[in-house]
């Protein structure tokens, strides 16, 4: 008797088209790749201060999924200033960036997932009870990284 | 208007007179390591250009925060440190 076929669930599943890489062609984001001697950095047109969180904050989350440059490049680097200047801003968008993580843990793919968890972390630390904001959707996010738990130092 | 005009070419004047590169790290290269980033000299050409008083800085470790650049972009840095120890060598400490 043979046993049950593999189930694939750290297969990794092919991603699709992002609605973050279509604003990006589009040109709707504020943004701009400044190539520097000592490193990329991410140029910003309009100050973060003055963005409107609940548009842009769940895009660049969506980005999360993308694994080509520039778009990963400028998702990854986009959540982390978002996160690191958004202050109180943060909090109510909580709800609306769930889907986006679930999205990117979904693919089960190795790297999405290391940056992912990374900016789980800073979300966390990024403003004010966040961490307990997260406490409902714990169901939607944490059965994926249940799946890849035991690999330790090979993710 | 003129003595405003004097006083813009006064400060316009303001110029290093010697260069040397940094050889370790410290609060004051971090911040140099900043502004070289974005494109300026450091704090004295910054607010040469853009004519502000101050520079928005983290009140927890004092480095810079956000400069904006002169094709009027903005950069924004992190709280911690970003100039790691092979990028020291390449910041310029400029002495007026």
């Amino acid at each position: 008797v043979r046993g049950p076929p593999p189930a694939g669930s750290v297969k990794q599943r092919p991603a699709k088209h992002t609605a973050f890489r279509k604003f990006y062609e589009r040109g709707d984001f504020p943004i701009a790749v400044q190539h520097e001697c000592v490193g990329n950095k991410i140029a910003w047109k309009v100050e973060i201060e003055n963005l409107d969180y609940h548009y842009f904050l769940p895009l660049f989350f969506d980005g999360l999924c993308e694994t080509e440059f520039p778009y990963e490049f400028f998702a990854r680097q986009g959540v982390h200033d978002l996160l690191e200047h958004g202050g109180n801003k943060i909090l109510p968008v909580v709800p609306q960036l769930i889907i986006p993580i679930k999205n990117a843990l979904n693919l089960r793919n190795r790297q999405v997932l290391c940056t992912t968890l990374k900016v789980i972390q800073h979300l966390v630390v990024s403003a004010e009870m966040v961490g307990e904001a997260l406490v409902p959707y714990y169901r939607q996010i944490l059965p994926v990284l249940s799946i890849f738990k035991h690999m330790n130092g090979e993710l | 208007k003129m003595p405003e005009v004097s006083e813009v070419m006064t400060k316009a004047d303001i110029k290093p007179k010697s260069m040397h590169r940094a050889k370790i790290w410290s609060d004051d290269v971090e911040n140099l390591y900043r502004f070289q980033q974005a494109g300026y000299r450091d704090e004295v050409e910054y607010k040469q250009v853009k004519q502000v008083d101050e520079v928005e800085c983290w009140p927890e470790t004092g480095f810079v925060k956000k400069l904006q650049r002169r094709d009027n972009t903005f950069y924004y840095y992190n709280r911690q440190r970003e100039c790691e120890d092979k990028d020291v060598r390449k910041v310029k400490v400029y002495v007026y």
